[in-house]
C-alpha cells in the first residue's frame, strides 16, 4: 500500500517533466530511484507501526498476551517482510513505469503494483508450506526459509538499483507527451 | 561548424559569459538517431531562436544540451566544460514545454521542491513569486491554475537563481496570444544579457523575440545565422484600405487587402508615400510574407 503512493508520485512526477527537470539539475535516475525507494521506505514504517499496533492491540484487548510464536511471527516475517516485499514493489514498479507507455486502467504501473507487492510474501509462505509439508516445520526452518526469501528479494532490489545505469536508458524516464 | 557571428559590442557584453558548443552532435532516443551531425558554436549573449518543423529534433537539441540525452557520438561542451558535468549544468536553466508542477504541491511547495535543487534561498522564492506577480497564486495546487497560469509558475521555476544559458522549449506554446506576450517579455526582460536558446513554431515570434536563428531540418542544422540576414525571395506588401468599398488599380487583392510585390521593404515608404499623394486612404500596411517562412519550404 506504501509502495503503491510512492509509485503514484513516480508515475505522475514522470509524465509531469518533473524528473526530466530533475535530471536537468543533475539528479542522477539511481538518486532519483533510491530517493523514492526511501519514501517509499518512510511511507512503508508508517503503515507498518499502525498495522501492528492496531492489530497487536485489539490481540492484546481480547485477552490474548504476546507469545514467543507472535514475536517470531512479526520480527521474523511480518516486519521485515513489510519492508523488503515493498522495496522490491517499487522499484520493480518503477522499472515498469519507466519502460511502459502511459494508459488507463487496471493494467496501469500502477494497477499491478500491488500485485509486485504481494509476489513475495505470498511466495514465501507457498515456500514455508512447501517446507514444511515436506520435512515438518520448525521454528528453525521457518527462520531459513524467511530469511533466504528475504535476502533472495532483498539482492534483487539491489541489483536492480545498482544496474540502472546498464538495465534502463535516461529517456525511459522522460514524458512521452 | 557554424558560429554566431559578434560584433564588438557583443564580444565586449560576452566576456566572462560561458558558450556553448555542439561539435557533430547525433544523440536521440533508444538507439535511434534524432539529431545528425549538428556543429554549431555560440559565444555571444542574445536570443537564438531554433526553429524546425515537428520532430525535426527542436526538443532533442535542448535535452541534449541540458545533458539530459546523452549524445550517441559528438561532444556538447559548456563553456569549456562538458555538457552533462555538473560545473556545465549549474551554469543551464532548462524550461521544457511541460510545466513540471508536482501533483499535491502548492505552487509555493513546489518552487521550493525546486529551490533545494537548485541551492536557491527562500528570498529568491520571495523574489520571483513578486517578479512574475503569481504571489496569489502561492496556495493554489496546479489543478486549479488556468494554463497561462501554470505556465508562469514553471517559469518562475527557472528565475530562482540567475545563470547564464537558458535552454527554453516552446515556453509560449497552447498560450492565448495575449499571455503568449506577456510571457515573452518576461523571459526577455529577465534574461537579458543571457545566452538565450528558444524554440518556436510561430515564425511571428522568432521574428519578434530573436536576433539569430538555428533552423533544424531532419535532425541537422539547415540555417544558423543572424535573422536580418535571411532575405525573404519576395516581399509583397498588402495595404488595407479605409474605405472597404475603395480599390487599387493594378494591385491584386488577396482577402482584405491589396497586394504589391516590392524589391525590398526600403521601398515601403516611397509607395505609402505615392498612396498618399494619389490620396488613398490606408488604414493598415503590412508585409504579407515572413522571411523566415522560407526555410520551413
Amino acid at each position: 500500500m506504501a509502495a503503491v503512493g510512492a509509485l503514484t508520485v513516480f508515475t505522475s512526477d514522470r509524465t509531469k517533466g518533473v524528473l526530466e527537470y530533475l535530471m536537468a539539475y543533475g539528479v542522477s535516475p539511481r538518486r532519483l530511484f533510491a530517493n523514492f525507494l526511501v519514501a517509499a521506505l518512510a511511507a512503508i514504517s508508517i503503515v507498518v507501526v499502525i498495522a501492528i499496533g492496531v492489530g497487536v492491540g485489539a490481540y492484546l484487548a481480547v485477552g490474548n498476551h504476546v507469545s514467543t510464536s507472535l514475536l517470531l511471527l512479526l520480527v521474523g516475517y511480518a516486519i521485515p517482510m513489510s519492508y523488503v516485499s515493498g522495496s522490491f514493489a517499487i522499484t520493480v514498479g518503477m522499472y515498469w513505469s519507466a519502460l511502459s507507455s502511459p494508459r488507463e486502467g487496471i493494467g496501469t504501473t500502477i494497477g499491478l503494483a500491488p500485485i509486485f507487492g504481494i509476489l513475495p510474501p505470498v511466495a514465501t509462505l507457498v515456500l514455508i508450506g512447501v517446507f514444511g509439508a515436506t520435512t515438518g516445520i520448525t521454528t528453525n526452518g521457518f527462520l531459513l526459509v524467511t530469511g533466504a526469501a528475504l535476502a533472495l528479494i532483498g539482492l534483487i532490489v539491489l541489483y536492480l538499483l545498482a544496474n540502472l545505469g546498464h538495465l534502463l536508458r535516461r529517456e525511459r524516464l522522460l514524458s512521452s507527451s | 561548424m557554424v558560429s554566431s557571428t559578434l560584433t564588438d559590442a557583443e564580444r565586449e557584453a560576452s566576456h566572462g559569459v560561458p558558450s556553448i558548443s555542439c561539435r557533430s552532435v547525433c544523440s536521440g532516443y533508444l538507439g535511434s538517431e534524432v539529431l545528425k551531425d549538428i556543429s554549431f558554436e555560440i559565444t555571444a549573449p542574445s536570443v537564438y531562436v531554433v526553429l524546425g518543423p515537428n520532430g525535426a529534433g527542436k526538443t532533442t537539441l535542448f535535452r541534449t544540451i541540458a545533458g539530459i540525452l546523452s549524445p550517441s557520438r559528438g561532444t556538447v561542451v559548456i563553456g569549456g566544460t562538458p555538457g552533462d558535468g555538473q560545473t556545465a549544468r549549474d551554469r543551464m536553466h532548462y524550461l521544457s514545454h511541460l510545466d513540471g508542477l508536482p501533483d499535491g504541491l502548492t505552487v509555493r511547495e513546489a518552487l521550493d521542491f525546486y529551490a533545494r535543487a537548485v541551492q536557491a534561498t527562500e528570498a529568491d522564492i520571495d523574489r520571483v513569486l513578486d517578479e512574475l506577480q503569481i504571489r496569489e497564486l502561492s496556495l493554489r495546487y496546479p489543478g486549479q491554475l488556468s494554463a497561462g497560469q501554470r505556465k508562469r509558475v514553471s517559469i518562475a521555476r527557472i528565475f530562482l537563481q540567475q545563470r547564464d544559458i537558458y535552454l527554453l522549449d516552446e515556453p509560449t506554446a497552447n498560450l492565448d496570444p495575449k499571455v503568449a506576450k506577456e510571457i515573452r517579455s518576461l523571459i526577455l526582460e529577465l534574461s537579458r544579457d543571457k545566452i538565450v536558446l528558444y524554440s518556436s513554431h510561430n515564425l511571428y515570434e522568432a521574428r519578434e523575440i530573436g536576433r539569430h536563428v538555428i533552423v533544424i531540418k531532419e535532425g541537422r542544422l539547415a540555417i544558423f545565422d543572424r535573422i536580418e540576414n535571411l532575405r525573404a525571395s519576395r516581399f509583397r506588401l498588402g495595404v488595407r484600405l479605409l474605405n472597404p468599398s475603395d480599390s487599387l488599380e493594378g494591385w491584386p487583392k488577396e482577402g482584405e487587402y491589396f497586394v504589391r510585390e516590392l524589391g525590398g521593404p526600403e521601398e515601403v515608404q516611397g509607395v505609402l508615400h505615392d498612396l498618399d499623394v494619389r490620396g488613398v486612404r490606408v488604414r493598415e500596411a503590412r508585409e504579407m510574407d515572413n522571411p523566415l517562412e522560407d526555410i520551413f519550404a
